[in-house]
């Protein structure tokens, strides 16, 4: 590696970056940070840089939302070679195979020595070190180390995992749900309602995540439920507000105009149910999120969508 | 009684290692691939292999206590369930070990470990000899054209055994690969059908001009006196699946591990067994084949830059020789615990005859296709040998293994790589099957009788006999597939066979028929009036499932359903 140890880089100025920039800035790392609009100044030992001068750091995360990855990672990867880390903290799969973004980045630059960042982290709350805790996905230990090392500590709590798919598909399915939940809320569902459907969605995003490669296990951890928990318990993560608004009645540009990227749960429920239609894998659940996204289905029509399905063993 | 003593003299004789003295034999010369020189460098490696194990447990005498533990009591348990005579022995050494464990000193366990160590190593050690692999370059195409067709010996030697050439192909980036010899280390890891694999193999390298291998044998093979001659002195080392202490699969490791950093070419099959299915192989763990990983490393720590390249290949046979018995086992769902079959096809000699004397009336029966060599962090490499990132510009291989800049060895870091590694093997071989007729007719005929069965499921429907199918149905939905693969081959999602590309759809149904006749017990299927009657609905499954990942996209409108059963079998391409 050229460049000087112990720095690390983010890739993406929005709140999550600037949320690991401070998290990492705590643990006495200093920080380079590229944005495409710089919302912030720079504060002291967070630099703004160009793209490629992050090939400096040992350690880089991308904080950017799943549509812009693949194109910032080849532009980057430009500049990285095998001694690199790469770890994504995106909710979003790629393509009609469901890649994951840890494919992506695989794919897109030289670097393998890549991860996920999941569970139940919010920026606001990283940023000002509020206590909590997450999980890095890697297949390698050494980033295992290096995520706990730049961003953990006292107050956040890194636990490790080596199943990469598990827990990219886990977040991605928890982002879906947060949105589903916030919706059910939002046209008056109840809580026992909320949590037949956040548990039977679970379950199938389960058996879709194992049939990819992942362990069910991993959806039962913080990358899954207990990130879903921190998600129904209103830890006021943009999904939430997605999904509010979607049972308002806005229109989805309106949304996407408002609520940035974070729409990439309704994309991600397009292409599971898409994938599990094909596969013969049953994911009702899923599929009729993707209808109510879509305004295919109403919300009148939800609750008998809902409940009117088979009912057989658990 | 003569006869049996000859028999008895001429078996020793095969299935021992020659090791005749160095000076009758040529010496290597300096660009000679480095097995020309193994058996000089032999025992030196048998050493280094005890002496890196030995360190591994230096200062760790809990560690070393139930290492030695463990491996005793394990080999007590297999040598008693074994019984025989040869077991005896070593029953009554380990015994005495386990007897005498808790009472030794340090330095005599590490000496325990260093004596087991070194019988390990030198039982796994191979021999190769200059002079048999120089024997073998000039009469294997004689033997084997002899075996499948006789009557055809002096044209072939005219001809140099173009037919030979005929009916085994190889494909693939070989010029690339013979200057990648010269450069590094190849790791070939190929798909595995069949035990015909490592011979067909060896033959192939011969015959392309690319260098020997060492590779691994499963120890019943040696039991067969002509490949185990061939095996002991062609590079093979013995790997007895039998044992399963710790102790060994670590020797193992470690010998196949210095093999590679010393230069040695070598050749993994990173499935572990024979693929029972007829799959190709989609999740790979890889194995021994990690080794290479780690010696890349090793070099590099020490200071030696010598890459190393893993090269996927395909092996594609038209017929495969122990199908039934293969397809029977994977049926069972006993493919993993029946991990060593001694009783298939391949332990016969007659099969073995009426195999090869089935394969000369086929065209191109067996297609090798060698795949875009990879190094040791899935980066694919230039003529040059050098690693190419995605953008297409060259990466330094060793980056992988520094940290803060110095080379260092990592086994946890590159169980990561190794991983990394079999998906990405894994996917070359999707890419570098190639599809031969009888697979195509297997599909569309089985496809047929999946729509004939919707409801059953996949074992109701392997006991259905004598389901039929219209030939000039199966004539159309062959010409149709065909038709969509070679849009699939000019995409670079796969490759065809020459017969599938060149010859009309319903002489390819004639050419599998052909093929399905005569060789298994019962043919896959057979033509009956205008109709092909289903015979070996096992055998259908096995051939056709080579076409799994495509099953979807080769299907119309009218096929899809039964396409779809079938995808489910094995996912997507």
């Amino acid at each position: 590696m050229s460049g000087a140890a112990g720095k690390v880089g983010v890739v993406g100025g929005g709140a999550f970056g600037w949320g690991l920039a401070h998290a990492a800035r705590r643990a006495g790392r200093e920080v380079l940070l590229w944005s495409r609009r710089p919302q912030r100044e720079a504060v002291a030992g967070i630099t703004l840089v160009g793209l490629r001068e992050l090939a400096a750091a040992d350690l880089i995360f991308f904080a950017v939302p799943s549509p812009v990855l693949p194109e910032l990672a080849r532009e980057l990867g430009e500049h990285l070679d095998g001694a690199h880390y790469l770890v994504h903290v995106s909710r979003g799969i790629v393509g009609d195979e469901l890649m994951t973004l840890s494919q992506v980045l695989r794919s897109a630059t030289p670097c393998r020595r890549v991860g996920a960042l999941a569970g139940p982290l919010v920026a606001g709350a990283l940023e000002r070190g509020e206590p909590g805790g997450g999980v890095i996905a890697s297949r390698f230990p050494e980033v295992h180390t290096a995520v706990r090392e730049a961003i953990g500590g006292k107050q956040l709590r890194i636990y490790s995992s080596d199943d990469v798919i598990g827990a990219e598909f886990a977040s991605t399915a928890v982002g879906l749900m947060a949105m589903a939940v916030a919706y059910a809320q939002g046209i008056g569902l109840g809580p026992a309602t909320l949590a037949v459907m956040a548990s039977r969605g679970m379950a199938e995003c389960t058996r879709i995540g194992v049939q990819l490669g992942g362990r069910a296990e991993t959806f039962a951890g913080l990358a899954g439920n207990g990130d879903l928990l921190a998600a129904v318990a209103g830890d006021g993560r943009p999904e939430l507000a997605v999904g509010r608004e979607l049972a308002a009645g806005t229109l989805l540009a309106d949304i996407r105009r408002q609520g940035g990227a974070y729409v990439e749960g309704i994309e991600s429920a397009r292409r599971i149910a898409a994938y599990a239609r094909r596969t013969g894998a049953r994911a009702p659940l899923v599929s009729l999120c993707a209808d109510v996204f879509d305004r295919k289905i109403g919300s009148a029509e939800v609750v008998e969508a809902l409940m009117s399905r088979q009912v057989g063993g658990e | 009684m003569l006869a049996a003593l000859m028999r008895s003299l001429m078996f020793r004789l095969l299935s021992q290692p020659l090791r005749l003295p160095a000076f009758l034999g040529p010496a290597a010369r300096p660009d000679d691939p480095q097995i020309f020189r193994f058996n000089g460098e032999r025992a030196g490696i048998i050493s280094d292999v005890v002496r890196r194990v030995a360190q591994h447990y230096a200062g760790q005498p809990e560690r070393l206590l139930y290492l030695l533990n463990e491996a005793g009591n394990a080999e007590i348990r297999r040598l008693a369930s074994q019984g025989d005579l040869e077991a005896s022995d070593a029953l009554g050494d380990w015994r005495r070990l386990i007897k005498r464990l808790g009472k030794m000193g340090e330095e005599e366990r590490r000496g325990a470990l260093r004596d087991i160590v070194g019988r390990m190593a030198g039982d796994i050690a191979g021999n190769f000899d200059v002079r048999v692999y120089g024997l073998a370059t000039k009469i294997i195409p004689g033997l084997l054209t002899a075996i499948m067709s006789p009557g055809d010996m002096p044209r072939q030697l005219l001809s140099g055994f173009r037919s030979l050439d005929e009916r085994i192909l190889a494909e693939g980036p070989i010029e690339k690969l013979r200057r990648l010899a010269k450069i590094g280390t190849l790791v070939l890891v190929p798909t595995h059908s069949s035990n015909l694999d490592s011979v067909a193999l060896g033959y192939v390298l011969m015959r392309e001009q690319l260098p020997p291998v060492v590779y691994g044998a499963g120890k019943n093979l040696f039991s067969n006196p002509l490949l185990s001659f061939f095996m002991h002195n062609l590079g093979a080392y013995q790997i007895d699946r039998r044992i399963t202490a710790q102790l060994y699969k670590e020797v193992l490791k470690t010998y196949s591990c210095m093999m590679i950093e010393r230069g040695y070419h070598s050749l993994f099959f990173p499935g572990g067994t024979r693929s029972r299915s007829g799959l190709v192989e989609r999740r790979l763990k890889l194995g021994l084949a990690g080794t290479g990983v780690e010696a890349f490393a090793r070099n590099q720590a020490r200071g030696i830059s010598r890459p190393v390249y893993f090269v996927p290949a395909t092996l594609n046979y038209a017929l495969v020789l122990e199908a039934e018995t293969l397809i029977e086992d994977h049926l069972k769902g006993a493919g993993q615990s029946r991990y060593i079959i001694d009783d298939d096809e391949s332990s016969r000699a007659e099969a073995w005859f009426k195999f090869f004397a089935k394969l000369r009336q086929l065209k191109s029966a067996m297609v090798l296709r060698f795949g875009e060599p990879l190094d040791p962090f899935c980066n694919p490499v230039d003529d040059e040998g050098r690693s190419l990132a995605p953008s297409g510009r060259t990466v330094d291989p060793a980056s992988y293994v520094k940290f803060h800049g110095v080379a260092t060895v990592d086994p946890a870091r590159d169980a990561g790589y190794t991983r990394e590694l079999g998906d990405a093997i894994a996917r070359e071989y999707q890419r570098c099957t190639v599809i031969l007729w009888t697979q195509l007719v297997a599909h569309v005929l089985y496809r047929q009788l999946v729509a004939q069965t919707p409801e059953l499921d996949l074992f109701g429907r392997q006991r259905v006999r004598g389901a039929t199918m219209p030939r000039a149905q199966l004539v159309a939905e062959v010409g149709e597939a065909r038709d969509r693969l070679l849009g699939f081959a000019a995409a670079g999602r796969v490759h065809v066979g020459p017969v599938l590309q060149s010859q009309p759809p319903d002489h390819i149904v004639d050419e599998a028929l052909t093929a399905w006749s005569g060789y298994h017990t019962r043919p896959a299927a057979s033509a009956k009036g205008n109709d092909i009657v289903i015979e070996d609905p096992n055998l259908l499954l096995f051939y056709q499932n080579r076409l799994v990942p495509f099953a979807e996209d080769l299907a119309t409108a009218d096929t899809l359903t039964a396409a779809r059963t079938i995808a489910a079998l094995g996912g997507r391409a």
